[in-house]
């Protein structure tokens, strides 16, 4: 716990550090949109990191293809809204989508893959993810398409910027996923299997712990997220499935932030990299390469987590 | 020095392509098994470190992007001959991968592969902005219009030519990494790999011998970039994104780490494989899905990869045979 | 109806519906016009194109391949076919070496016609140049395409689309201050906005620059350092998927009224309308490098009826179509003019290419040449179109782009004695 507090409270004051130094001299009004614009991004890591952490917790496994089920979904949901299907209803069948992609994944190639290193198991999931991207990609043909949703329409004024209700769900659902995540693991039984099954695999199987249950549950609700995710991604980046499959890699740079099992962490370093991105704008010398924030930070903060260790990550020796 | 039959097979194999492959290849073929050979260098540093140290390196193609920079930025910079080029972008690649990877060395598995992804993304990023020299002034040398000429090593001036020049320096890589095999960073690595405990305890300084492999492989990275300059005379970051290493580990996984064989299965796949399915006109979305199940596929059922399944089938064989 | 899939093409699908009923085949011109097929041994003429995610640059070939088929059917070329070898880069620069060694090496093609790609132009030009083969290009989007001794395309480009667009928010918008918003490629945004920056500054105005950075996520950032620039119009100088995530952006912030809003071709696409919030009606300007898609002109509703007899429905019919188009039909009106024992002769070939002078089509404001030169770009005048709900509208017709960077290109068209 208390290393949990030191690490927010140095994702904090590295966050103000940073801003003091990228925005010294700046108007206050233009260095407040930029940070709000920052958040707004890097709530977009934050959930696709998430997403990501929340998987690899229960069964070892990092999906490289979280993005390209997501973008499956996006690309869903907006061919039934060009065939006249109502908003909600197209939303959901998206998300299912992804849901049952992902589980299907889950269930019927992960378990072969069980027994071997996790990052082969992280590689195996390339596989799965181009397969995914080239079946979008085959299926809708490359042209400009728009995904919207209705509250992209509304807004509020945070600082000067406008911000969307789309936007404000982002940074929302998060927060709600992190605290809903939480509750669910320290409350429920599954959630006890599932800490269970993340500390120590071998041990929990003989002790009794479902682990195909428990396996499923975990896969459904990370699809659950990547769905969502994507449908995010398609409204507020691009509705292009490329670019959706591969803002994986920066998502997994929150969720090294967060050293791939806290998820206040992940959402903090998630945010904190989003600001900082959106910072460097500032910089006349940095602003062109400001999409080098993400692998950065995540750098930065792996070396800080194994300072002074001999071996940090015991459990995946 | 006594030469292995998997050595003498190597020679073998190096002397066949060698002669056959420039004389039936055309000219398009003689430059997609040229990228092969430069691809086929790094992923023997991939499996190497992989097999030997359990190391995983997602970094490795990015890597290639540096050593292919630097190659370019000699070529357009100065009057240096080819050789000169090369075995300056390969020992800056190894430097540069030292520097990258010294402080991840004490992290082990999936955190190393991680923090070499994000090394990764991170040189994917400068590539893609500051692109590759081209004969431009300045530090990124970058002009509008067409690249400056390329000089290539004065004994390979022609493609097929330079084919075969590149087949002997990647026989060469792989003998460079036999003879580390068999000195004393191969006897640290094999300790090391067994148990690192017990090496630290009989005095092996494991991050020394850890970076020695880091480096030795970087360096192959390097060679293989500059090499690839060579071939087209420019580069293009689109080459070098961070998917792309992510893309050679899985191809070298697949191959099978173990053997020389698998590396050169693994930049066949890597490189033939899709101009194939391009000769043939299938949509570049369809090679994707089918690269993706064969990478399932070949993950799944051969832990060993395809050169472990075909080392196996030969021996079978012998014993049956005897 | 062939193209009744396309929604946006309302009033394109009255045109059609006209050309289906009184266009047969036989009022389609191509080459001879014979009508009679042509026979004997095939021409072989090569084409690269793009096609992979994220992006599909095939139409200028799809284009030329249609309008080469009716060549066929219609007499060919001195009787005899043309092969069209086309070949896809997949955007990988060493797919695109390796196609266009087994075109111009192994197929040994007379000449490239209709290609369209960011990449194959910039690895493939010194191959060009070495093999002294000649590639009529049809969709280019790199300065490599323009600044090399062999490629020349009937399409402008960034460079001189983003000044037109520029010369228009001046002259017709009131602009005093333009931010051009483009890729942090240096042969691409920085080599087409810069010169932004110095037309503005030649007409003693402001110009600024903002990069955005192919692999980023985010646009907001670039939105916001425009508005810090403190410009009164922004320039939008992106591939259409990222110019409409701007866009989007922009609106997310209601700054559509607040700023005049220009941009180059790529927005200037069928399915742009449809993509766009209706928001963005009449405050969009966006420059057209070639005739508007419906333009009346006969060689344009030529090409409109050639792409409905010999092409796929699916095929887009859009500017870069045009081009290609245009590029085959100049280059088969090269090989026709040349001796009919010469066509096959590739140095033949490029030499008649590189002496073109002075062709015309209602499909380009200006004349069609190529000359002996170290840069290429014959088409820089263009006109403007306006987006409106359902497509667009012509706001101006033809006008010649001023810039320092055209001078050259001029002193070459005096002495072709073309103005």
């Amino acid at each position: 716990m208390k290393q949990k507090i030191l690490h927010l409270l140095l994702y904090a004051l590295g966050m103000l550090l940073i801003c003091a130094l990228l925005a010294w001299g700046k108007p206050p009004k233009i260095i407040g949109l930029f940070v709000v614009s920052g958040f707004a991004v890097g709530s977009l890591y934050a959930l696709g990191g998430i997403g990501l952490v929340v998987l690899y917790r229960a069964t070892g496994v990092l999906n490289f293809a979280n993005g390209a089920v997501g973008a499956f979904g996006v690309m869903l949901a907006w061919q039934l809204g060009q065939m006249g299907w109502p908003g909600p209803l197209t939303w959901a069948v998206g998300i299912l989508a992804a849901t049952l992609l992902s589980l299907g994944y889950g269930l019927v190639i992960a378990p072969k893959l069980a027994w071997r290193d996790p990052v082969v198991k992280a590689v195996a999931t390339l596989g799965f993810a181009i397969v995914t991207l080239g079946l979008t990609a085959f299926i809708w043909d490359d042209d400009v398409r728009r995904f919207s949703l209705p509250t992209d329409k509304q807004a509020v004024m945070v600082l000067g910027l406008r911000i969307t209700v789309t936007r404000m769900i982002v940074i929302s659902a998060a927060i709600a996923i992190v605290l809903g995540i939480w509750l669910f693991l320290s409350h429920t039984r599954i959630g006890l299997q599932m800490r269970a099954l993340a500390n120590n695999r071998d041990l929990s199987a003989l002790i009794g712990v479902p682990i195909l249950k428990v396996e499923t549950i975990a896969w459904t609700i990370s699809g659950l997220i990547a769905g969502f995710t994507g449908l995010m991604f398609g409204d507020l980046i691009r509705l292009e499935p490329t670019v959706i499959t591969f803002m994986v890699i920066p998502s997994i740079a929150a969720a090294i932030c967060g050293r791939l099992n806290n998820l206040g962490l992940v959402l903090a370093g998630g945010l904190f990299i989003g600001v900082v991105e959106s910072l460097l704008t500032l910089s006349p010398l940095l602003k062109q390469v400001r999409p080098i924030a993400p692998f950065v930070i995540a750098a930065i903060a792996l070396i800080w987590m194994q300072r002074g260790q001999k071996l940090v990550f015991s459990r995946d020796a | 020095m006594k030469i292995t039959r998997s050595g003498y097979a190597g020679i073998a194999f190096t002397l066949v392509v060698f002669l056959l492959l420039p004389a039936v290849a055309n000219g398009q073929w003689v430059k997609v098994f040229t990228s092969a050979a430069c691809f086929t260098l790094v992923t023997a540093g991939i499996a190497f470190m992989y097999s030997r140290l359990g190391m995983v390196s997602l970094g490795q193609v990015a890597l290639m992007g540096v050593g292919g920079w630097v190659m370019l930025r000699m070529n357009h910079g100065f009057d240096f001959p080819f050789e000169i080029n090369l075995a300056i972008a390969a020992t800056v690649t190894m430097l540069f991968g030292w520097i990258l990877a010294l402080p991840a060395l004490k992290m082990r598995g999936l955190y190393l592969a991680l923090i070499t992804l994000m090394a990764a993304g991170g040189i994917e990023v400068v590539l893609s902005t500051y692109r590759f020299p081209n004969g431009g002034s300045g530090f990124w040398g970058v002009l509008p219009s067409v690249a400056a000429p390329f000089r290539r090593p004065v004994i390979a001036e022609s493609d097929s030519a330079y084919l075969q020049y590149v087949i002997v320096v990647v026989a060469i890589g792989f003998a460079l990494i036999d003879l580390h095999r068999r000195a004393a960073p191969g006897r640290a690595w094999a300790m090391i790999r067994r148990s690192e405990a017990a090496a630290l305890a009989s005095g092996i300084n494991v991050v020394y011998y850890k970076a020695w492999a880091f480096g030795l492989s970087g360096l192959l990275a390097g060679l293989g970039g500059a090499l690839l300059a060579g071939s087209l005379g420019l580069l293009d970051s689109a080459t070098f994104r961070a998917s792309e290493s992510i893309m050679l580990f899985a191809l070298a996984v697949v191959g099978g780490s173990r053997y020389w064989l698998g590396a050169v299965i693994a930049g066949l796949l890597y490189r033939v494989l899709p101009a194939l399915f391009n000769d043939w006109g299938w949509d570049a979305d369809l090679t994707l899905v089918i690269f993706g199940v064969a990478l399932l596929h070949a993950i799944i059922t051969a832990p060993e990869g395809i050169s472990g399944q075909i080392i196996a089938l030969l021996s079978r064989k012998k014993r049956d045979t005897t | 109806m062939k193209i009744n899939n396309n929604k946006i093409y309302g009033y394109l699908l009255a045109i059609g519906t006209v050309m289906g009923a009184n266009l047969a085949q036989a009022d389609v011109s191509c080459g001879q016009n014979t009508g009679k097929a042509a026979s004997g041994d095939a021409i072989k003429v090569g084409g690269i194109h793009g096609n992979a995610a994220p992006g599909d640059f095939s139409a200028a070939t799809d284009a030329a391949a249609a309008y080469f088929n009716c060549v066929n059917a219609n007499g060919g070329i001195h009787g005899r076919p043309i092969e069209y070898l086309v070949e896809n880069d997949q955007w990988n620069p060493e797919l695109a070496a390796q196609v266009a060694s087994k075109l111009v090496e192994d197929e040994g093609v007379v000449a490239m016609v209709g290609n369209g790609s960011f990449v194959e132009m910039s690895v493939n030009a010194p191959q060009y140049a070495r093999n002294n083969i000649m590639s009529m290009a049809g969709a280019c989007a790199a300065s490599e395409c323009f600044e090399s001794s062999n490629i020349v395309s009937t399409n402008q480009g960034p460079l001189a689309s983003s000044i037109g667009a520029a010369m228009y928010a001046v002259e017709e918008l009131g602009a005093t201050n333009i931010a051009c918003i483009g890729l942090a490629i240096p042969s691409v945004g920085n080599w087409s906005c810069g010169a932004v920056e110095r037309y503005m500054t030649s007409k003693n105005l402001q110009g600024s620059s903002v990069l955005l950075n192919p692999t980023a996520p985010d646009v907001n950032s670039g939105l916001l350092e425009a508005v810090a620039s403190g410009a009164d119009s922004i320039l939008i100088n992106l591939p259409a998927g990222l110019a409409i995530a701007f866009l989007n952006s922009a609106q997310e912030q209601d700054f559509g009224d607040v700023y005049s809003w220009t941009s180059s071709t790529p927005l200037y696409d069928a399915s742009v309308p449809g993509a766009l919030d209706e928001y963005w009606t009449d405050k969009v300007f966006v420059n057209a490098e070639l005739t508007t898609l419906d333009g009346q002109g006969p060689d344009n509703q030529n090409w409109l009826a050639v792409m409905d007899a010999f092409a796929n429905p699916e095929d887009p019919r859009d500017t870069f179509s045009q081009s290609g188009y245009l590029s085959a039909r100049f280059f088969v009106d090269t090989l026709q003019a040349m001796p009919a024992d010469k066509i096959d002769d590739r140095n033949a070939v490029t030499a008649a290419i590189k002496d073109i002078k002075g062709y015309r089509s209602d499909l380009i404001c200006g004349a069609y040449y190529v000359g002996e030169a170290k840069r290429h770009m014959p088409n820089h005048a263009g006109i403007m179109v306006v987006l409106k709900d359902d497509g667009f509208e012509k706001v101006r017709d033809c006008y010649e782009y001023e810039s320092p960077y055209f001078a050259e290109l001029i002193e070459t068209e005096k002495s072709l004695k073309l103005r």
